[in-house]
């Protein structure tokens, strides 16, 4: 039909298929495939620590593979799939009723409410929040004294901390809400008409559930395991701030091979096995999610006798008691209500412990001394500094609060242009503070925690743009000009996404290092761009690589739910590619572009593996800064930059949505947009 | 060395050639010398360690209480210098004033901190960035330097510059692993040894058989020990009267079977800083250098905890010395606040705030005169003084062909310890 619809007038795209993917093509080539291949190639060598990269390159070998199969190394492998089966699955357990209430069983408020409340906690510091677990769980802990006083256990206290329980718990807690997220989105696009006209024809709400709901729930459950499962793998940070050495699980082993124990080689092929078993591990799910509905379609005859049967029996039992089945329904929901707010107080211990901890007048964050005192604020900010550049920020912003009222007052401009004078004060004491003094700087008496913060918020940043016009042109290419090409771009994206971020980091910081005297290249790297040292820009394309395959699987999935007739109608209207592209394709995404933002900019705020290997003296971010803080005590005061971290970065996304709102997006677009639909 | 400590005299004792060296933003003068007096002076103005000091500025101050100096012959230079210094040292090793405002204050260079955990650590870091690393000062374990120098990882120091590694004890300069200083000098040394809960091992404990023993049974599987390879078979060969710079493969292989094989399956973790995790009531019998064990029983007191029934023995028969040092990162963006920031730690009174901080010896000259004038609070000094008798059983490491086996030991006690 399109075909003959077609006029002569219509531009047609012309250049390969893959050319809006070229970017990412040249990028992931770059930066990914180039540098893992080293990585692959060192672990054939074996160990020389007399160079400078201790890889003797020149005798290959396959030993090191016999060696990660050797007994001691392959039992780390399998606790720590063990460790992440477990944690996907009690993540599915724990987060699909709270995804299925909020998706089902509550007014839109209500909904926005939660889903606030699910994702807020991701936007504190990974690794404080992993930190700040030891706090309950200490054998001598007040929660420990507690349990105590009260009989429930002996007197030796709870005897978590440092064993492969707390790093479940931690896990656990730490994934949580990349799998509530992606359940919710999946249960909350399923049509109500679909499940109503299943209780129509006879189904129970169990066999709605099991038999409607879930199927169509399947995709988010996939992604929520994608999400969770493969990270879950390479984790390093929770096993190595709880797990003791019980809890030892494989990326802490990796990385401990790469910088302790020297030996490149083993560490390459540990990380190339742990590739080859997540992948394994994904095949396996994927047969057993075939299986079951291949096993329960052949079983149909019996179930649906069964059904038949228990049907006709509950009929007759409604008959005599149909006010009972109300009452179910508001129990199922009270249970549901109750659950929910079980799992969202789990989310918000760890957080509440961040901030009350970061008054502890004591002498470590972790170690509560029983009296709330503001000395450790007192160390991180100079208070005059912070004072005047409170009062600046309040007196510009009164400012520009005045000129609103005044503008009010004379009513012939239009609301829209008032609703932005707020944001517009706001920017301008930003510029008015920078433009007076070093302010960032010279508020933090520890200048380190005042750096990190800065730098973090650079880094992220500047990552998140890269993943978003690389995600977003590679995700547009899939979705529209599919091809050959297609197949190996996905896979490519796969791969980066199962790759464990120790190795990426490995291969990135000696590919730096090879880079380091190609002309232009080399001079980013090693001298930095502009105003941005190498640290800076090395912490860019580390953070971008997981960042952008994100972004590119979001807006890959949004396109693919929509028909391309507009494109097409464009085009056949005249518009050039270009022109369609931006008038079209462009506002059909900028939900999943804005979403993928998001996301990104979450993951690489807390990225800690990659930025701690690649970063240097002068681009430490906070992880970075704080992971190497947990090898000894850390002192209270990362708990204050931690809500500081927080705060700010709760600021910026409130004033993104203010300037979202006010040009023009809808409050609940934005609930959606933040939820990752 | 003139014997007078008055402002006036300060400026004379840098040595001739000093102020020929000086760059032209290394300033100094009068004025500074006194400002940057000043400040020290209000820094060893009390021992509540950790509080930081304000950081007024000095220019009008003088020193008025001269009981806060330390008597006796020491050179104060101060160099001024300007930027940002960035140093990669060990976790929580320095006053935060002392890495922090007062330096800002009294040198005029703002300072970044990160941290290693382990001197291979730092090694990477500094091998794979290649020079580009950013960082100014860093601290590796003595044994360690020679390789740093033949990777090309540290520079030689401009002597001139630190004209204070006089007050330095010239026991702990002219090491083996440096015997000119060229490269490096003593930022602090230590030992090691062990800290239990006496409520839980009842017996007294003297010996690293004893420890091996008591991690074995009392406290199996609540037991840690320090995360590095040749201090973990360190214990091993000086509890069975062995050289533990040894090479004889006889030996290293009998330590890797009573370590891995024995000893692994009780370890709770492998920890290098235990000090925080035993208050949170982690572990009953930790194997730990001298100056957390000692931070330890303050932290215990702030959990609630009970310090008096923690004990702490100096391993025996032997044990370790090592000694940290201050070096200077080849490639080092800004080597000449670099060098003015060690010089500035070497005088007297900065050096025994930090000590009283992280509570190792600093290896100043005439020690125990500088503690009773400028810290007599100090409290465990005998986790941080050794006797004549115990510093002579106290063996330094030699980096030797057989450092690769302690690594892999420890990894595999790793493997098996979480088996």
């Amino acid at each position: 039909m399109t075909s003959a619809v077609s006029t002569p007038g219509r531009r047609k795209f012309k250049g390969p298929k893959f050319l809006l993917a070229l970017p990412s093509i040249i990028w992931y080539l770059l930066f990914f495939v180039v540098p893992i291949v080293f990585v692959v190639i060192y672990s054939f060598g074996t160990k020389d620590t007399q160079r400078l990269l201790p890889v003797d390159l020149s005798k290959l070998t396959t030993s090191n593979y016999s060696e990660v199969f050797g007994d001691t190394f392959f039992k780390t492998f399998k606790a720590t799939l063990r460790i992440a089966v477990v944690a996907t699955i009690l993540c599915v357990f724990i987060g699909l009723p709270v995804a299925y209430f909020a998706a089902f069983k509550v007014s839109e408020k209500w909904r926005a409410l939660i889903l606030a409340l699910v994702v807020i906690p991701s936007f504190t510091s990974f690794l404080i929040r992993t930190v700040a677990w030891r706090i309950p769980l200490a054998p001598k802990g007040e929660f420990s004294r507690w349990l105590i006083d009260l009989g429930w256990i002996s007197d030796r206290g709870i005897q978590l901390l440092e064993t492969p329980t707390a790093v479940q718990i931690a896990i656990v807690y730490n994934y949580l809400g990349f799998m509530i997220l992606p359940l919710f989105v999946a249960l909350d696009r399923i049509d109500i008409r679909m499940r109503e006209a299943s209780k129509d024809l006879g189904a129970g709400r169990v066999a709605t559930f099991f038999g409607v709901t879930l199927p169509l729930a399947g995709p988010g459950i996939v992604a929520g395991v994608l999400l969770t499962f493969i990270p879950m793998c390479g984790d390093y940070v929770t096993a190595t701030v709880l797990g003791g050495a019980k809890g030892n699980m494989i990326g802490s082993m990796i990385a401990s091979q790469f910088s302790q124990a020297q030996n490149w080689p083993l560490g390459s092929a540990m990380a190339v096995l742990m590739i080859g078993a997540v992948l394994v591990a994904l095949v396996a799910g994927a047969l057993i999610v075939w299986i079951v509905p291949w096993l329960t379609r052949a079983l149909e005859p019996l179930t649906q006798s069964v059904r038949r049967s228990m049907h006709a029996r509950r009929q007759n039992h409604d008959a005599s008691t149909k006010p009972g089945r109300v009452r179910r329904f508001e129990m199922t929901r009270i249970l549901l209500a109750v659950w929910t707010a079980l799992v969202l107080v789990f989310m918000f211990i760890p957080i509440l412990l961040v901030f009350r901890h970061s008054f502890n007048e004591g002498s470590s964050f972790s170690i509560w001394s029983g009296h709330t005192s503001i000395k450790w604020w007192g160390e991180l900010f100079d208070s005059t500094a912070t004072w005047a550049v409170i009062v600046r920020f309040v007196v510009i912003t009164a400012i520009g609060l005045v000129v609103k009222r005044i503008l009010v007052a004379k009513s012939h401009i239009s609301p829209r242009l008032l609703g932005w004078v707020g944001p517009l004060g706001f920017i301008v004491a930003f510029v008015v503070n920078g433009l007076v003094s070093d302010w960032f700087h010279d508020i933090f008496d520890f200048a380190g925690i005042g750096d990190a913060i800065r730098n973090s918020f650079l880094a992220a940043f500047g990552a998140t743009v890269i993943a978003v016009v690389l995600g977003g042109l590679s995700g547009v290419a899939l979705a529209r000009r599919p091809g050959t090409w297609t197949k190996i771009f996905m896979a490519t994206i796969f791969l980066i996404l199962v790759t464990p971020e120790i190795m990426d980091a490995i291969a990135l910081v000696t590919w730096f290092q090879r880079i380091s005297d190609v002309p232009v290249l080399g001079y980013v790297f090693k001298h930095g761009l502009g105003p941005f040292n190498g640290g800076i820009n090395k912490l860019w394309v580390g953070q971008s690589l997981y960042a952008s395959a994100v972004v590119t699987l979001i807006v890959r999935a949004r396109l693919a739910g929509l028909d391309e007739s507009l494109e097409e109608a464009a085009a056949d209207l005249g518009a050039t590619p270009a022109r369609a592209f931006r008038q079209i394709t462009l506002p059909l995404i900028s939900s999943a572009l804005i979403a993928g933002a998001l996301l990104s900019f979450t993951l690489c705020l807390d990225n800690a593996v990659i930025s701690t290997l690649v970063s240097e003296a002068g681009s430490t971010t906070f992880p970075v800064a704080l992971l190497g803080a947990t090898k000894s005590t850390i002192k209270p005061f990362w708990g204050v930059g931690a809500v500081m971290l927080f705060a700010i970065t709760m600021g910026a996304l409130a004033f993104v949505a203010v300037v979202l709102r006010r040009s023009g997006e809808s409050s609940s677009d934005i609930a959606a947009t933040l939820a990752g639909g | 060395m003139t014997e007078q400590n008055k402002p006036q005299q300060l400026r004379m004792l840098a040595p001739d050639s000093f102020r020929e060296k000086l760059s032209r933003r290394a300033i100094f003068k009068m004025g500074s010398a006194a400002a940057g007096l000043a400040i020290v002076v209000a820094a060893c103005g009390g021992d509540d360690k950790g509080s930081s000091t304000p950081s007024t500025d000095g220019g009008d101050t003088t020193p008025t209480d001269g009981a806060a100096l330390a008597s006796g012959d020491w050179s104060r230079v101060i160099n001024a210098a300007t930027g940002t210094l960035a140093m990669y040292t060990w976790g929580d090793y320095n006053d935060p004033a002392i890495v922090g405002p007062l330096a800002e204050s009294s040198i005029g260079i703002s300072m970044k901190v990160d941290y290693f955990n382990s001197n291979e650590d730092l090694i990477t870091k500094l091998a794979s960035a290649n020079g580009s690393s950013g960082f100014d000062i860093v601290v590796p374990t003595g044994p360690y330097i020679p390789q740093m120098i033949d990777k090309g990882l540290i520079q030689k120091f401009d002597k001139s510059l630190i004209p204070n590694m006089v007050n330095v004890d010239p026991a702990y300069l002219a090491q083996e692993w440096d015997p000119t200083n060229d490269y490096s000098v003593c930022k602090n040394w230590g030992t090691t040894g062990y800290f239990w809960d006496s409520t839980v091992i009842t017996k007294d404990l003297v010996t690293w058989q004893d420890f091996f023993d008591a991690c074995m049974n009392e406290a199996s599987g609540n037991c840690s020990v320090i995360d590095t390879g040749p201090n973990i078979c360190g214990a091993w060969f000086w509890a069975n009267g062995k050289d533990w710079n040894t090479t004889d493969a006889a030996d290293i292989d009998a330590c890797e079977a009573f370590l891995v094989d024995e000893l692994a399956q009780h370890i709770k973790k492998f920890d290098s800083y235990p000090s925080t995790a035993l208050a949170e009531g982690s572990y009953a019998l930790s194997m730990a250098w001298n100056g957390d064990a000692r931070q330890a029983y303050q932290r215990i007191e702030e959990a609630g905890g009970d310090p008096s029934v923690w004990k702490w023995a100096l391993g025996s028969p032997e044990t370790e010395l090592w000694m940290d040092n201050y070096c200077i990162a080849a490639g080092a963006p800004n080597p000449e606040a670099a060098h003015s920031w060690i010089n500035w730690d070497l005088i007297p009174e900065v050096s025994i705030q930090d000590l009283s901080y992280h509570g190792y010896n600093t290896g100043m000259k005439n020690m125990s005169q500088l503690i009773s004038e400028l810290a007599p609070d100090l409290v465990n000094g005998e986790m941080i003084f050794f006797g004549d008798a115990e510093v002579a059983t106290m063996r330094t490491q030699e980096i030797n062909e057989s450092i690769d086996r302690l690594v892999e030991i420890l990894n595999k006690m790793k493997a098996k310890a979480g088996a």
